[in-house]
């Protein structure tokens, strides 16, 4: 019955946006706008239909409906009802329903938003979001069908797959994921309606997906900074990145999107750049199809890929009418889009958003090949090879540092032509923070190049976007005669763009000292310990005291009690377990951390004597790692800053209505 | 808009860099590529399979396996049945290693004959395995199972 | 719209596109077999199963690979834990019954498992064709190269590993392989007096294509 219900909804929504798809273009060409509410009726239909089909299968997931095949997957008694919950994204085809239904939501809201707008924009926005919507209900009825019937219908199941259910991470983690990547089809649905109405030099689809894109990127954010939390926390190998294809495919559209959030910029206000704006969002969809596909459909192997069967190809099918369509579409248009503006002087900071641009694409390609590579080079020479973390860290930690640079030095460059004096008191204190974290890495003992460069442009980039602020609240403390706190929430809120960027710039700067301070100083050690013995890792101390076991209901767990000393006292229990899932061959290790402001001490469990007499333990000092978490969730209130609506300011009209800059 | 001169020059400068991008980054691969190998192809390659960085699959050969817990140093036999290289290693063995279980180790193969491993991976279906009797947790640790957590 | 630079635009995606295509194609998580082309590893195990009909072998009868030359040898490595052998269960057991009477010998062995278990699932899963036989300590699985299960390892006449297929095999590759294998035996026997046994193996293997 419920498996029915989620089955036939689907059905219907694929029929629905079948029809959409045709009828929508027709309508435009016609030029009966009147027709158009059956299109946008579409569009909000498909959302009622993906709606009911994802509660009936969230229904049948919580009610152990094992009668439905995804259930039968992934579903168990046993499973705490948070898991069975989240277990909807678990696995492939949950996903894809989930994804449907992500994507139907933005299509819908978005749809709603500029229902009454003149022009053909947002029909053929509606149209391209029909038609990506089409292909996830594609799969749904084909090779993804998550509603198949099981008989004889079995009393339990599997339950879901033990890493992910090890950790809470895991119920936020895809869901923000879904919201970036998903969300990015907006933009790109709009680059598309632009050019298929022809209104591609025209500042529109920019200007009603501004709020949209810096969503989905904050999204995308969050997701792949509580994806680097949910891999040290559950891995158990003490890092947080390892340049894996899952994780570069996440990555590179974070990357081009970026890019795209600066260079818009330079479209906005010097009409320069449209070309180069509009590449940057198709390939950024492009990238999250790209992503899901590489991950999606095995092609390369991956600690997080998922098993599949025929999917792959249906994705190759869409990668390829993606591709060729706006690859076709770009450069058919490419004539109207030429530059209003030019660039006035090497010293601006449209260079700087040019070279920021310029590093963000190269490091994209740099990321996009050493994901490839291992493909071309079986394809080409018939070896199997692996490009692993060297690779990465060699070629992406010159990009790496050079952007943190900009990032000081762009915030302090005016429009068209920098001044010499003015430009000395804004990097100043950038330059004065800047040296300090530097002798502070070196005191400290750091000696690598890079490391230390991190450091002195972290600083520097604090400093010089730390003094916006200060500069900005002291012009209107003096101004208006307001306390510096009103005059502070009042600059932002005039002009929360602007702010709202450079709180996300500080974010980035937290997480460079994160990564860091954690890749230079990091220590571990790894012993056998009997109970009352010690280990001391950078002057941490910790004693073994005892292993335990217990049963849980869908697991069973084994314990290393350990005591991080400071002196004689007790500071913290720290547990590292191993956890056993009656569904699966191996144990799945469970490191604890403990973290301060300084550091984390983080534990993993290794071996353990079968009477509990002695364990193995790795113990790892990572230091400064909770900046990272702390830096993303900056990062987060940067975006929050710049969605939210402009302060009606009645007295002094903005410099230009949703794209002011403010005075530099 | 564009001159045809600053065109060819615009177009110049962009293959210039893709040249120089290509270059760096066929440079990085080339010195940090990680192959994959059997325990065959490595011998195969003799003094050419020295000191690179590379991974080597196989199976844990039967009663190779030396582990000295105290000293946390692990000595076993890759085997892919026609060829077997000796793995030497500095940390425990993941769970599931035992005789017989296909393995992949990363490392570097040394003149000596050994291969030094940074990290052994242990590659198992997560298909569904009900435990066999004695095999549980529960069966196998009675005496932890029975001092619960404090 | 400028068309011409539209289309060589459209074009460029042609050879990503080809990458993925062929990517799609293989496995990578995949290792190199040593075996395929190489004799297979010589074995003696005890049938545990006995199979069905006339294809069935007595319970604790010893199979001897050597003896089995002359056949093509379909060697299949499962277990009662393996889901994905369920899928492939029926699949080998009717196609191994098609070929009764023929010079093919289709052969289970258990992998880490124990026969008790092994007898209950044949028995869950409706019966098997063919004879299975237990590989206490997974020795035989070792000396194949045997990376999980299900994985089917298809021998030619002359005891040698012909092919090796990872993952639950489907009636279509079951039956192209032997037949191809068969087409092969019967060709090395008929070759030196008849050239026109070419044909015949030809269309022979690529009917059932």
């Amino acid at each position: 019955m419920t498996r029915l219900l989620a089955f036939n909804s689907i059905v219907v929504a694929l029929a629905v946006t079948t029809l959409g798809a045709i009828f929508g273009p027709i309508a435009v060409r016609k030029g009966r706008r009147d027709w158009l509410m059956y299109l946008y009726a579409a569009v909000y239909t498909n959302f009622a239909l993906v709606t009911l089909s994802t509660l009936a299968l969230v229904y049948g997931l919580v009610s152990h409906d094992f009668s439905i095949s995804y259930v039968a997957q992934v579903g168990s008694r046993a499973t705490p009802t948070f898991y069975t919950i989240i277990s909807l994204w678990g696995a492939l085809e949950g996903s894809i329903v989930f994804w449907a239904w992500v994507l139907a939501l933005y299509a819908a809201a978005v749809v709603w938003f500029n229902r009454k707008r003149e022009g053909n924009l947002v029909p053929y926005a509606a149209v391209t979001l029909l038609v990506v919507a089409l292909f996830f209900h594609i799969l749904l009825v084909g090779p993804a069908n998550p509603f198949l019937p099981v008989f004889p219908v079995p009393f339990d199941g599997p339950g879901p797959n033990p890493l992910l259910q090890n950790h809470i991470l895991m119920g936020v983690h895809p869901p923000l994921l879904y919201l970036g990547y998903v969300g990015l089809t907006v933009p790109f649905a709009f680059a598309v309606g632009a050019m298929l109405s022809g209104e591609v030099a025209d500042d529109g689809w920019i200007r009603i997906t501004r709020r949209w894109t810096i969503s989905a990127w904050a999204f995308l954010t969050a997701a792949i900074v509580a994806g680097m939390w949910w891999s040290y926390e559950v891995l158990g190998w003490g890092g947080y990145w390892a340049w894996d294809p899952v994780e570069n495919a996440s990555f590179m559209p974070w990357l081009t999107c970026t890019a795209y959030l600066h260079s818009v910029m330079v479209q906005e206000r010097r009409g320069m750049l449209k070309l180069w704006n509009l590449n940057l969002m198709v390939g950024t969809f492009v990238l999250t199809i790209l992503g899901t596909f590489l991950t999606r459909s095995g092609i390369i192997s991956s600690v997080h890929a998922f098993t599949t069967g025929t999917i792959g190809y249906y994705f190759l099918a869409f990668i390829a009418v993606v591709l060729v369509a706006t690859l076709f579409l770009v450069a058919g248009n490419s004539d109207k889009l030429a530059s209003d503006g030019r660039l006035d002087a090497p010293l601006s900071r449209e260079t700087a958003f040019l070279l920021n641009n310029l590093f963000f694409t190269v490091f994209m390609f740099t990321v996009l090949i050493g994901t490839l590579f291992p493909l071309v080079a079986e394809a080409v020479r018939g070896v199997k090879v692996s490009v692993g973390e060297p690779f990465f860290n060699k070629m992406t930690l010159p990009m790496m540092v050079a952007l943190i640079f900009l990032m000081g030095v762009g915030p302090a460059l005016p429009w068209k032509k920098a001044a010499g004096a003015e430009l000395k008191g804004k990097l100043l204190p950038g330059v004065i923070v800047g040296v300090v974290f530097a002798v502070a890495a070196l005191v400290a003992g750091a000696r690598n190049g890079y490391s230390v460069l991190a450091f002195l442009f972290a600083g520097f980039a604090l400093g010089v976007n730390v003094q916006e602020f200060v500069r900005g609240a002291n012009a209107r403390v003096r101004a208006h005669g307001e306390s510096w706190l009103v005059a502070l929430s009042r600059l932002v809120s005039g002009n929360r763009r602007r702010y709202g960027g450079y709180t996300a710039h500080i974010g980035v700067v937290l997480v460079t000292l994160g990564v860091a301070g954690s890749s230079t100083f990091k220590q571990e050690q790894e012993a056998t310990l009997k109970p009352g013995e010690t280990i001391t890792v950078a002057g941490h101390t910790l004693r073994f005291k005892r292993a335990w076991g217990r049963e849980e209901p869908q697991r069973q767990v084994i314990g290393a009690t350990m005591e991080w000393m400071d002196g004689d006292r007790v500071r913290a229990t720290i547990e590292p377990r191993m956890n056993y899932y009656p569904t699966q061959e191996s144990p799945v290790p469970t490191p604890d951390v403990k973290s301060t402001l300084r550091g984390d001490i983080y534990l993993n469990l290794m071996a353990f004597k079968q009477d509990g007499s002695n364990v193995t333990v790795k113990v790892i000092w990572e230091p400064l790692v909770p900046w990272i978490w702390l830096g993303g969730l900056v990062l987060c209130i940067g975006a929050i800053i710049g969605v939210l609506p402009e302060r009606k300011r009645p007295a002094s009209a903005p410099v230009a209505p949703a794209l002011a800059e403010g005075q530099p | 808009m564009t001159t045809k001169k600053t065109k060819w020059g615009a177009m110049t400068a962009v293959g210039v860099l893709v040249i120089a991008f290509g270059w760096l980054i066929y440079g990085g691969l080339d010195s940090n590529v990680v192959y994959f190998l059997t325990p065959k192809e490595l011998l195969a390659k003799g003094a050419d399979g020295y000191d690179k960085p590379m991974r080597l699959g196989g199976q844990v050969k039967p009663g190779s396996v030396v582990w000295d817990e105290q000293k946390l140093d692990l000595r076993f036999a890759v085997t892919d049945g026609t060829g077997e290289v000796v793995v030497h290693s500095k940390g425990a063995p993941p769970q599931m290693f035992k005789d017989g279980q296909g393995v992949v180790v990363e490392g570097r193969y040394g003149p000596d004959g050994v291969f030094k491993s940074t990290s052994v991976m242990v590659k198992h279906s997560n298909e569904y395995k009900a435990p066999a009797k004695g095999e549980r947790p529960s069966d196998m640790y009675k005496s932890l199972m029975k001092s619960p957590a404090t | 719209m400028n068309w011409k630079r539209a289309s060589i635009a459209a074009a460029t995606a042609a050879p990503v596109i080809g990458l993925f295509a062929w990517g799609l194609t293989r496995d990578p998580n995949s290792i190199p077999s040593p075996l395929p082309g190489r004799e297979a590893p010589a074995f003696t195990l005890q049938v545990f199963a006995p199979g069905q009909g006339e294809l069935s072998r007595p319970v604790g009868d010893s199979v001897r690979l050597t003896d089995l030359r002359g056949k093509v040898v379909v060697l299949n490595f499962w277990a009662s834990w393996c889901l994905a052998c369920r899928d492939e269960h029926s699949a080998l057991s009717d196609v191994a019954q098609s070929y009764a009477g023929q010079p093919v010998q289709f052969l289970g062995v258990l992998y880490n498992d124990v026969p008790d278990k092994g007898t209950a699932w044949i028995a869950e899963m409706g019966g098997q064709s063919y004879p299975s036989v237990d590989d206490p300590g997974a020795r035989v699985a070792i000396d194949y190269g045997l990376y999980g299960v299900p994985e089917t390892f298809f021998l030619d006449a002359t005891g040698r590993v012909a092919y090796k297929h990872t993952g639950p095999v489907t009636p279509r590759v079951l039956r192209y392989k032997v037949d191809s294998l068969m087409a092969a035996a019967r060709q090395a026997a008929a070759a030196p007096a008849a050239p026109a046994a070419d044909t015949g193996a030809n269309t022979k293997a690529g009917k059932v294509q």
